[in-house]
């Protein structure tokens, strides 16, 4: 095997824990911070980590993980432009720090969405992954629930969650069957979603 | 040069909406390419024996031969024919509509390319590809789908996102099951006594299928669609889309024996059909918006198929494919209905701002209600007929579960008919709506939908024959 493959699969290996609590601690500063900057920096990193899980499962085809990586920053670029847009339109403050609303509520949300998250993965272990690919899955998917349920008249922050829910399902199913066509095909669902919450962002904004 | 079916029928689709990207400046000829598309590819399967060659110019295409992409086969199958049928024809049906409603739309482009997808989906043999190529399908609809329209006065309307978040939220929730549903079928051919894997397999792909058409409790996006959607896009997703998914839950019962043997399998179907039929009829009673009606009415209409198939009778099965083809047809005369309705609204559907548009819109009005008229079951329709043979069918066994359901579709006649009362009132003194002459492309179409939906209603037969056809295919009842 290529020194180099070994290398980043004994360092995936070694941070696919931290990752996956990554994962989650950039989905809750997209939550919880209301500003387009930040989230589109805590996407960037988000898909970093989901980067490095992904490499526990394509740990022979680098070349899959950083495509995955590429794909999630150029769905960011795309969202924060969509983003900007709507902005503009709506006179919104452009201040780089603003707290959603109902904080304390969404605060509330988090932590429980957190402890469910952990005692599910305790709970019920998924089949043929490991346990932090098995957290990371729950972590993905309790963020994407709450993105659908408290950010439903924001396209962008919807989009994050639905791509938050494909990259749940693409790490444990490609850890099952790591065939390049599904791979593939999930590929451009990513992009053909970020394309559309790009376009449904901005297909509010007036003339 | 020889191509196997799939590939000359996929790769037509796609070659066609990846050149009608670059004609969206025209839009009769893209409107007439994507119909000629859709139209032809139908035609030449529905013609061409699966067995044989057929030569077209240079090209040779051998329809039943299988494509292999990466090991996955894509087939035609006899079975297929009738769905990749009313997938093309459905849409070419609509491309038509679309083509004087959606100038330089780019439904005309998506909507070819998902119906590629689609038709992919009925061909390939895994339930994660045919999962894949819907979700693919559902989203190319979302563009079209918010596009914004221009209404009577020349002010742009439309384009909210609401709808389509909702869709794509409910269309990428469905995934998961059916790809998990995969992998739990690989593991039980590999440890063919763990019955536990089927029973997960069933739930989930139950869940994921209910999602998809919108079952109680998953209805909401359908209403939203509707609400928030450009109306010939609606009709699209609600036919070929939600159609689709429809053949392929018939496709599962077939191909895989412990789906279809499921004890609850009948009763689970027909209580979940009449709920939705209460639901839906009950919510379109007292609807004040037109949109939100179409969307309901869909509801019933998908209620009424799980009841025909909760029959557990080919007779079911054959009524639940009558209604399936009857719905293009009447909700496409809804949708340009409510298309020139909303437009002379300002892009606004409540049926109080429409207060006497009837005088305005006669020919929208009409084709709106008779649309509507033919989405409840009532007649004269294809729908009504094939409602008739369902009260008929349940009350064999349940005349209380036959009347739930007679309610369900009266609960739609009755938001039609509050509808025509303010529709067909005096326009009020403080409202001016803007006339505009009718384009007579758009009569052609109104009158031809009516005409179609009339003769069918008197000769049912015509649709019938060929659902008990297919439906006699189905052999998951009679086994």
């Amino acid at each position: 095997m290529n020194p180099f493959l070994v290398w980043l699969d004994q360092f995936s290996n070694f941070v696919s824990m931290p990752a996956a609590w990554g994962i989650f601690l950039t989905g809750a500063v997209i939550y919880v911070i209301d500003a387009w900057r930040v989230r589109f920096l805590a996407l960037l990193v988000q898909y970093l980590f989901i980067g490095v899980l992904f490499a526990r499962i394509f740990d022979t085809r680098l070349e899959m993980v950083i495509m995955k990586v590429l794909i999630g920053w150029l769905i960011s670029g795309a969202l924060l432009i969509s983003a900007r847009i709507r902005q503009q339109s709506t006179q919104q403050s452009g201040k780089l720090l603003r707290w959603a609303t109902n904080l304390p509520f969404r605060a509330l949300m988090l932590t429980t969405a957190t402890v469910v998250a952990w005692l599910a993965s305790q709970r019920f272990a998924l089949p043929y992954v490991s346990a932090e690919l098995g957290l990371a899955c729950f972590l993905l998917g309790i963020l994407a629930v709450l993105f659908f349920g408290t950010e439903e008249n924001d396209p962008g922050v919807v989009g994050v969650g639905v791509l938050n829910l494909l990259a749940a399902l693409e790490i444990f199913y490609t850890a099952q069957d790591p065939g390049l066509l599904i791979a593939g095909l999930l590929v451009v669902i990513n992009l053909l979603v970020g394309l559309a919450v790009s376009y449904l962002t901005v297909a509010e904004v007036p003339a | 040069m020889t191509f196997s079916g799939p590939l000359f029928v996929i790769g037509t689709l796609l070659a066609t909406a990846a050149l009608l990207q670059l004609l969206r400046r025209w839009t009769h000829l893209m409107a007439w390419l994507a119909l000629g598309a859709a139209a032809g590819v139908s035609t030449l399967i529905a013609l061409t024996p699966l067995g044989q060659s057929v030569s077209l110019g240079p090209v040779t295409v051998n329809m039943g031969a299988p494509l292999s992409v990466w090991g996955r086969l894509l087939v035609i199958e006899p079975v297929d024919r009738l769905p990749i049928m009313f997938i093309g024809y459905t849409a070419a049906m609509l491309f038509l509509v679309a083509w004087r409603l959606l100038p330089h739309s780019n439904f005309f482009p998506s909507g070819l390319a998902a119906v590629a997808m689609l038709m992919g989906a009925m061909m390939v043999q895994q339930v994660v590809f045919a999962a894949l190529l819907i979700e693919i399908a559902a989203l190319l609809t979302l563009f079209p789908l918010q596009e914004p329209l221009v209404d009577a006065r020349g002010n742009i309307y439309g384009g909210k996102a609401k709808g389509g978040l909702q869709y794509l939220v409910y269309a990428t929730l469905a995934l998961p099951g059916l790809m998990i549903t995969q992998l739990l079928l690989e593991q039980y051919a590999i440890f063919p006594g763990d019955v536990g894997l089927l029973e997960s397999a069933t739930i989930l792909l139950g869940l994921s299928l209910a999602i998809l058409l919108g079952a109680v409790p998953f209805q909401s996006w359908l209403s939203s669609v509707a609400m928030d959607g450009s109306p010939p896009v609606v009709t699209f997703l609600f036919t070929v889309n939600v159609g689709t998914v429809w053949f392929l839950l018939l496709a599962y019962l077939q191909n895989y024996r412990w789906l279809s043997d499921q004890a609850a399998f009948g009763s689970l179907f027909t209580s979940l059909g009449l709920l939705m039929m209460v639901l839906g009829g009950a919510l379109a009673a007292s609807q004040r918006r037109l949109g939100r009606m179409v969307g309901y009415a869909t509801l019933v209409d998908n209620g009424a198929m799980f009841v025909a198939l909760g029959a557990r009778q080919t007779a079911g099965l054959a009524l639940t494919l009558v209604i399936l083809m009857a719905r293009p047809l009447a909700l496409g005369l809804m949708t340009l209905g409510l298309d020139g309705l909303r437009r002379l609204g300002g892009g606004e559907d409540q049926i109080d701002d429409l207060t006497g548009a009837a005088w305005v819109a006669p020919w929208r009005t009409l084709a709106f209600m008779i649309g509507g008229i033919a989405m409840a079951g009532f007649p004269l329709s294809l729908g009504f007929a094939a409602r008739w043979g369902l009260y008929r069918l349940i009350a064999e066994t349940n005349l209380f579960q036959a009347t739930i359901a007679l309610l369900g579709s009266a609960g739609v006649m009755m938001g039609l008919v509050s509808s025509a009362r303010m529709l067909l009132a005096p326009v009020p003194a403080q409202r001016r709506f803007v006339s505009v002459p009718e384009d007579p492309v758009v009569l052609v179409l109104i009158l031809l939908l009516v005409g179609g939906i009339l003769f069918l209603g008197v000769f049912p037969q015509l649709a019938s024959q060929v659902a008990l056809q297919t439906a006699q295919g189905f052999t998951f009842f009679t086994q």
